[in-house]
């Protein structure tokens, strides 16, 4: 093979065209690696701690008081402010200064002690709903908490001990186990989609948009003439830079979650790696498959746009795919990053055996041939386009 | 005479606007159709019968009340009974179920001992609805569970001591401002912000990259409009008059299409939202001289909109943020706009309620609007975009070109009719001869 022709001179030339805009870089590099620090940095305390949340006690007796005062020492909720009454504390709401709080109306003591049964109010702003969730947890425990200590006095003075307390308090209980996550670290639930969801946006975008720019600038005759007419061999050199690159960006997010960060991942480190690999190589496999399908470079940026953004939600790892309307279920299955997220979930959350998710690395590997349908339009496109100044 | 000036670069740019259909595509297009997308994603707002398999190992009366209950739930539904939990795990391996509900063998036993007895719950965290669905859904079977036995067990007690010691104190919750506690209320207005911003982003930026690549092609000279300041108004005048209507649709109808709720007030909505489109339009201008060519702004902006919908707070709460990003989500429009036409619309919050969000947003506007106008002052003394003077000078170098053009074509053709005549007569003289 001659230094001219053939793959390495198509590699050379790529790496003097990424090379000479600054765009490659900050698309290629720095976004990724932005958003890399940025998700794992935002979530660092895991789960919130300390959310600011209110109180309107209108009885003010040391059953109220003694209501609050337990709340305040819950990890999750700080009281910040007492509100004089319920308009007060909605307008603090709505201001956002809180984000929810506790309503003791007058007399609950009173009502408490002459058995007429009072009712404390739990109000949180679900408009942000994490918080939200969040605070509820803590102040219904403490309601229920606050109640049962009533019942508890009760029993006690009965000449009841404080197993059979409890026994007649809560007669069934709940023992929740959170498998693999069992902080509920929302680190550990966004940041392993989230990431690899960035990395496949810029993947699609920066693919559709190599290989089209040769299109539009009219440099597409001497790329396929470089690889010796052979359209695949000249898009696979076109693009091993960048996968070279990707990979690289790949690595550290790895690198970041399961070595720094020490996030669950059971079955170690190679069947992530596979996985990330092989994601990147099949959204490459998408975008040639777009790139090929639609020939301006404006419609197929576009859908490749579209397709690494969509890819977010859909993928269901925020809100579950079997939530979603059925077409949009079935659409599911057209988006590399779902299978991701599935072998995800199988290997480094739950660490279970790789026969179960072999069928989405198979799929994945669906994705990276996917261009062979189609390639043959994108040779037509190199050959005839000629550039119109 | 400046004012003339403006509408006119606001005429030619809302001209430029319609015949782009790239960039049509960013204010209208999508600003119509993705809404509606990401509505229909999120339509079922929380999740239902999340799929679970049951391990008794109790097989009593209780344990498949217990059962039955759960299975009779909006949460849940159980999909299987396993006679053990490797079974179980089994079907949560291939994606069947998400959840396992473990009743162990000694339940009844220890219920009718008068101890507390404990079910076993397991969740596949691969989502967070799942842990929610499976949690409440279990706990509030349990909880009306209790006050069953509870009540039978005190069967010898008056009225008012089951009373106590069943409930002394009653609790209720209530979720304000999003009555179904659900995904789209939470998140859609959050999209639909950062959608106006994100597509004004975009579509400015690709009529800069234009702009930009037929300068470099020479088939632009530069700006005919002596002052900055009326081409940046006018501009933004274009801009403002194609978002008041497209922010009509997305931030007014979208919502009332899917039936979210919508608690605005108008004099407070409109005086929220032309901020915020302000500071979007001088943001865009702002940044889209970083554009070279008409589609590198998909790969300079697109992936922003990730961070920049965490940033605002609607997820992670602002409260617990590192300072760095508290610090730099200041500076995009987005951020307030998210944080207050989400408390406007979904809270029903009131302009005095926003007004930090508001008072931000004016001031990004007035920012975004000098460092713009700092920019084309630049641009303008540099020989890459020309000014007035340059374009008159360039213009009269031109007309007299022409003038001299044409002065030459007549000499010429008059030349040749000189000839042409010349040439008969001799014709006509030989003939004669």
């Amino acid at each position: 093979m001659s230094r001219e022709f053939g793959f390495w001179a198509v590699v050379r030339r790529e790496v003097l065209r990424m090379h000479s805009r600054p765009l490659y870089g900050l698309s290629i590099i720095f976004a990724p690696l932005f958003c890399f620090i940025f998700f794992t940095t935002l979530m660092g305390e895991g789960l919130p701690q300390s959310l600011p949340a209110g109180v309107v006690d209108e009885d003010n007796t040391t059953v109220s008081r003694s209501i609050l005062r337990n709340l305040d020492s819950y990890q999750q909720t700080e009281i910040i402010k007492q509100y004089s009454n319920f308009s007060e504390a909605r307008e603090a709401l709505q201001r956002n200064e809180i984000y929810g709080f506790f309503y003791i109306p007058k007399g609950t003591q009173e009502l408490a002690s002459s058995q007429r049964q009072p009712t404390i109010s739990i109000y949180t702003n679900a408009t942000y709903l994490i918080p939200s969730s969040l605070l509820y947890r803590d102040m219904k425990t403490m309601a229920v908490m606050a109640s049962a200590a009533v019942g508890r006095e009760v029993l006690f003075a009965k000449g009841a001990n404080l197993d059979q307390a409890m026994g007649f308090l809560q007669p069934i209980q709940m023992d929740m186990h959170a498998l693999n996550n069992p902080w509920l670290n929302y680190n550990v639930y966004l940041s392993n989609t989230m990431l690899p969801a960035v990395l496949v946006l810029m993947v699609l975008m920066v693919t559709c948009f190599s290989i089209h720019t040769e299109l539009k600038d009219g440099t597409a005759r001497k790329w396929l003439s470089l690889a010796n007419g052979n359209i695949l061999k000249a898009v696979s050199a076109k693009l091993f830079p960048q996968t070279m690159m990707f990979s690289l960006m790949a690595l550290i997010y790895l690198v970041l979650l399961y070595g720094v960060l020490e996030f669950p991942d059971h079955n170690g480190f190679w069947p992530m790696l596979v996985a990330a690999e092989m994601l990147i190589l099949a959204s490459q496999g998408f975008a040639v498959f777009i790139a090929s399908a639609i020939p301006s470079l404006r419609w197929s940026l576009s859908l490749c746009t579209l397709w690494g953004v969509l890819s977010i939600p859909i993928c269901g790892f925020s809100f579950p795919v079997m939530g979603m309307p059925e077409a949009l279920q079935a659409l599911s299955y057209l988006f590399p990053l779902r299978y991701y997220f599935l072998i995800y979930v199988d290997q480094a959350l739950n660490g279970i055996s790789l026969v179960y998710s072999a069928w989405f690395y198979v799929a994945l590997m669906g994705f990276m041939i996917l261009p062979l349908v189609d390639i043959a339009l994108l040779r037509k496109a190199a050959k005839k386009y000629t550039y119109l100044p | 005479m400046w004012f003339k000036d403006m509408l006119d670069v606001s005429g030619k740019e809302l001209r430029k606007t319609v015949s782009d259909i790239g960039v049509l595509v960013f204010f209208i297009v999508v600003p119509l159709l993705y809404p509606l997308l990401y509505a229909y994603l999120y339509g079922r707002e929380v999740v239902r019968e999340v799929p679970v398999v049951v391990v008794d190992d109790c097989r009593s009366t209780t344990s498949r009340e217990f059962i039955r209950k759960s299975d009779a739930t909006p949460d849940l539904k159980i999909i299987s009974y396993c006679s053990d939990m490797e079974e179980a795990r089994n079907l949560v391996h291939r994606h069947k179920a998400y959840g396992i509900i473990y009743v162990p063998a000694e339940f009844e036993k220890t219920l009718a001992e008068g101890r507390q007895a404990t079910i076993n719950l397991y969740c596949d965290m691969s989502g967070l609805l799942y842990y929610k669905a499976l949690l409440s859904g279990c706990t509030m079977v349990s909880l009306d569970m209790n006050r069953d036995i509870q009540m039978e067990r005190l069967s010898g007690l008056s009225d008012w001591e089951k009373d106590v010691m069943t409930m002394p104190i009653e609790n209720e919750y209530v979720t304000m401002f999003n009555p179904a506690n659900g995904f789209q209320a939470f998140l859609i207005p959050a999209v639909l912000i950062l959608l106006l911003q994100q597509t004004l982003v975009l579509g400015v930026s690709m009529m800069a990259g234009t702009e930009n690549e037929r300068r470099r092609a020479g088939m632009v000279l530069g700006h005919e409009y002596d002052n900055p300041i009326t081409v940046l108004g006018g501009k933004a005048l274009a801009y403002l008059l194609v978002y008041g209507f497209t922010a009509t649709y997305v931030l007014c109808l979208v919502p009332w299409f899917f039936h979210m709720p919508q608690l605005w007030q108008l004099p407070t909505l409109v005086a929220f939202i032309v901020p915020f489109l302000l500071a979007s339009i001088f943001f865009s201008i702002t940044i889209s001289f970083f554009v070279r060519d008409r589609e590198s702004c998909f790969l300079l902006f697109v992936f922003a909109s990730v961070p920049l919908i965490f940033m605002s707070g609607i997820s992670w709460p602002t409260s617990n943020m590192p300072a760095m990003w508290k610090v730099l989500a200041q500076i995009f429009p987005s951020t307030h706009a998210i944080n207050g036409f989400a408390r406007i619309n979904t809270s029903g919050a009131l302009l005095q309620d926003v007004r930090y969000e508001c008072l931000m947003l004016w001031i990004l506007t007035a920012v975004y609007f000098m460092l713009s106008l700092l920019i084309y002052e630049r641009m303008y003394r540099s020989d890459k975009m020309p000014g007035a003077e340059f374009v008159i000078a360039m213009r009269t170098r031109m007309r007299k070109n022409l003038r001299v053009a044409r002065r030459d074509i007549k000499t010429v053709s008059s030349r040749v009719e000189a000839n042409l005549e010349n040439a008969t007569e001799r014709i006509r003289s030989r003939r004669r001869k």
